[in-house]
């Protein structure tokens, strides 16, 4: 194969993969997976909602743009001169999807066959944007109806009232989709703006998994990619507070009983947690907080959470980190007196050596079970890359993990001095 | 891709297997089949919960957890579906290959002996369940009748549906009511749970990267031990013809309105016309360049979401959109209006090849899932003879596009419901 690619094997997983650095700027990872029919492929941006301000390299202004704008312009992609994109992927019997989170924007398609065409329609029209002031118009009244769906949808509200309890300016408070004021602000030349800075090949990256041949896929991108020029790209965010805006917050839906998510906000870093962090994180809260830890018994018990609801992640991004622990509970505020007495025994007592054990054994299973699917794998290693992680090194982590480490992770995490608790009740 | 190996075990009882080793996990589940009855739905839907919290060889719910947690996050997990008019009751273990454990654990063997004794082996005290576990499970329906309420769009369609079978067993919905459940009874289940291993009809699947004998050896030495003679046959009424138009509106507390049209397609599995009535949906709004997203969403930009769902094995199809309120008569009148064009032909062949082709592909990618492949089987297993889905593939590829008009013609409007907020402007 050419120069650039790297080999990247995993020994106890018996899986491997190839990173390559295209000319054209682009980073590529080509993961096959021997024996599957289908092939998946994503196309991804580190551009999201939280980019709504940002500086270009060697420029002096800064770029303020309306909320909800990387949602739409990932709507507005879907359009090109020759047409729909769905259109031309429904030519050749492929699913084409596309998904637009805080920090990221990816394009993705799934196969069994025409592969080679498959790839070639993603890289030709996420590199060709084609917007009118008649087709961004018509986006309104779809995105406007997602907002709304958005809107009568408690598991969602509940977690961006959270995101609101807890952070005073960074925009990962704002819901995705934006609101229906900042989405009519939007026009083509908005859109090409951030298109034209975000959509540059160095700040994107492609990653496909399962049936799929590397010197073919190179091949494609050699003909494909067009070279981006080298440029930098600078999201600034206000400085955030380490405190929380509020303890609690509530909101009255149409609900038969109350949903809850309590957050533990960290104060804001440079960089990203690695992938060590994330191994330890993702232990503690399962020794802490899943169905075998001492906690979710008597919660269970208690009769305050159940096991359809409750469960608990690390949520972070670009200069925001926090805990979050959710579900349903007729009492939130008892599950969260229960919760924060937990984490205060576990600084004092330790996690204990047996649960450590199974924490970690789970960990390293629930990661397992999800290198089975093509489209988890390739969704994976792109996410963790723009985070400036490897996958197979997080499974190393979890592996070699031990519990002073965990342990030592924990000092900087759960403070219940930064915790914040949001609920929906019913509204009758 | 592993081929499928099915045996009889006894009486109502099969096992299949898929040994393949692309998988790094292995998926084990039990699956007993009963029909839908106002009289047994609650009854039944507590016992997979009952069952998956303990056993005798693990009494404590936490003991067992911890179990699951030595098994590198071996998941037990219960579950109750509706297909058709049936009632399906599961119980399944997953976890990881052996071949992955860090410390050489055999986990497979482990995942079939726990199903077993967790199914067959329930620490009854006096004959009864415990009633803490039974409390704990009660109450725990209740708040999935709860959280199924809170999600507005799988709430309108339930209602839909609710409305449209309100005559057939399928309108009892997979767990019975709030009150049905409020009101069941501990000393009612050993006789629900004894019932239900004796006469139901049964279908085993373990699946993924394990040698299958053992386990097959395990359930059947479980199963038969009962000396099972007959079972319950499950069928589903197929309403051919909608009768008389039910029109509903409900008002609650929601910012966009739910609209249903549910449809009698007057055709279910396993006749030869299912994989028809699968394309012409296909082409009515499965995919998004099917009439209802091209016209309702991208011409109109009346909502985010219009598409239709067959319903196989009941017969019936719904369409769902979420709409501004005053675009609610729009939205029913441009749905119903796609169909007319497919009644009258008004599709190129063109849009026939895509939708094959579009379902070609779903069809070719289920092989590579253990969830997709359990659950293909789980449908496919109540007719003979079973097809795998590259058999249904070639099928809905040799439809023509006069079997696609003849089914859309056969669809009648059944009942249209709305979900809707307070204020009324038109």
């Amino acid at each position: 194969m050419e120069q650039g690619v790297q080999e990247i094997r995993s020994e106890r997983l018996g899986d491997h993969y190839y990173e390559v650095r295209h000319p054209s700027g682009l980073k590529i990872f080509i993961y096959p997976k021997e024996k599957y029919n289908s092939a998946y492929a994503v196309f991804g941006t580190k551009y999201g909602s939280i980019d709504n301000c940002f500086r270009i390299s060697g420029e002096e202004g800064v770029h303020r743009v309306p909320a909800g704008i990387a949602h739409y312009l990932e709507h507005k992609m879907f359009e090109s001169k020759e047409g729909n994109v769905d259109a031309r992927y429904a030519k050749v019997g492929a699913l084409v999807n596309a998904y637009t989170s805080f920090d990221m924007t990816c394009y993705v398609f799934s196969c069994t066959k025409h592969f080679c065409d498959c790839l070639g329609i993603l890289l030709d029209f996420v590199q060709q944007p084609y917007f009118t002031e008649e087709t961004v118009q018509k986006e309104q009244g779809i995105i406007g109806q997602e907002i709304r769906m958005y809107e009568d949808t408690p598991g969602w509200r509940v977690l961006f009232n959270l995101l609101r309890a807890m952070y005073h300016s960074h925009p990962v408070k704002t819901d995705i989709a934006g609101t229906a004021e900042s989405i009519a602000e939007i026009t083509p030349e908005l859109l090409y703006e951030c298109y034209r800075t975000f959509y540059n090949l160095n700040n994107m990256a492609l990653c496909v998994a399962g049936n799929v041949n590397p010197e073919e896929v190179l091949s494609i991108c050699d003909k494909m990619l067009r070279p981006s020029k080298p440029m930098a790209v600078e999201r600034i965010f206000k400085p955030e507070p380490d405190s929380i805006v509020n303890p609690r917050i509530e909101q009255k839906m149409s609900v038969a009983a109350p949903l809850f998510q309590l957050g533990f906000k960290e104060p804001a870093v440079k960089g990203r947690a690695d992938v060590r962090q994330l191994a330890y994180t993702d232990i503690l809260l399962e020794a802490l907080a899943s169905p075998a830890s001492p906690l979710y018994c008597r919660l269970i018990d208690a009769g305050l959470i159940n096991e359809a609801s409750f469960g608990s992640e690390y949520f972070e991004g670009p200069g925001f980190a926090s805990v979050i622990f959710s579900g349903e509970s007729k009492d939130p505020d008892a599950v969260e007196d229960m919760i924060l007495k937990e984490i205060e025994r576990f600084r004092q007592e330790g996690v204990g050596r047996e649960t450590f054990r199974c924490a970690r054994n789970t960990v390293y299973g629930k990661y397992l079970g999800a290198m089975n699917l093509p489209s988890n794998i390739a969704n994976s290693i792109l996410s963790l890359d723009f985070a400036g992680r490897e996958i197979f090194s997080y499974l190393s982590a979890v592996a070699e993990a031990d519990e002073e480490a965990v342990m030592e992770r924990l000092k900087t995490q759960m403070d219940p001095g930064h915790a914040s608790l949001s609920i929906i009740s019913p509204d009758q | 891709m592993a081929g499928i190996t099915q045996r009889s075990v006894c009486s109502g009882v099969t096992f299949r297997g898929i040994r393949d080793d692309r998988y790094k996990t292995v998926l084990m589940s039990v699956n007993f089949f009963l029909p839908l009855n106002r009289k047994t739905v609650s009854s039944n839907a507590i016992l997979p919960f009952l069952l998956k919290r303990a056993s005798r060889e693990y009494p404590d719910f936490t003991k067992l957890n911890e179990h699951l947690a030595e098994l590198y996050g071996a998941v037990l997990d219960a579950d109750v579906q509706r297909l058709g008019d049936v009632q399906i009751l599961s119980v399944s273990a997953s976890a990881i290959a052996d071949r992955y454990a860090l410390d050489g654990e055999k986990i497979s063997a482990e995942l079939s002996n726990l199903l077993c004794s967790v199914c067959f082996a329930p620490p009854l005290q006096d004959g009864l369940f415990p009633e803490d576990g039974f409390l704990q499970e009660k109450r725990q329906l209740e708040e999935t009748l709860d959280a199924e309420f809170n999600n507005k769009v799988g709430y309108a369609l339930r209602r839909c549906e609710e409305i449209m079978c309100v005559d057939e067993p399928y309108g009892i919905g997979r767990l019975g009511s709030k009150k049905e459940i409020t009101s069941l009874r501990r000393e009612n289940l050993t006789a629900a749970w004894e019932y239900m291993i004796r006469h139901a009809r049964v279908e085993i699947f373990v699946l993924g990267d394990c040698d299958p004998e053992p386990a097959f050896r395990e359930f059947s030495d479980a199963f038969r031990s009962l000396g099972r003679t007959s079972f319950e046959l499950c069928p589903t009424v197929v309403k051919k013809v909608a009768g008389k138009k039910k029109d509903v509106t409900e008002r609650m507390n929601v910012a966009q309105s739910k609209l249903v049209i549910g449809f009698r397609t007057g055709c279910a599995e396993p006749e030869k016309g299912a994989p028809v009535v699968k394309l012409m949906n296909a082409l009515y709004g499965g995919m998004p360049t099917s009439k209802l997203f091209l016209n309702v969403r991208e011409k109109m930009g009346l909502c985010y979401y219009c598409a239709p769902a067959y319903n196989s094995v009941k017969g019936i199809l719904e369409v769902q959109s979420g709409v501004e309120q005053k675009n609610l008569k729009r939205a029913e009148e441009e749905i119903l209006s796609q169909l007319e064009e497919i009644r009258s032909g008004n599709f190129t062949d063109e849009e026939v090849t895509e939708a094959k082709c579009y379902l070609s592909n779903i069809y070719h990618t289920f092989s590579d899932s253990l969830e997709a492949m359990e659950n293909w089987y789980l449908v496919k297993t109540m007719y003979a003879p079973t097809r795998t889905p590259e058999e249904e593939a070639d099928m809905v590829n040799d439809v023509t596009r006069e079997e696609i008009v003849e089914a859309a013609q056969h669809m009648t409007l059944d009942t249209v419901y709305r979900l809707t907020g307070n204020e009324v402007k038109n």
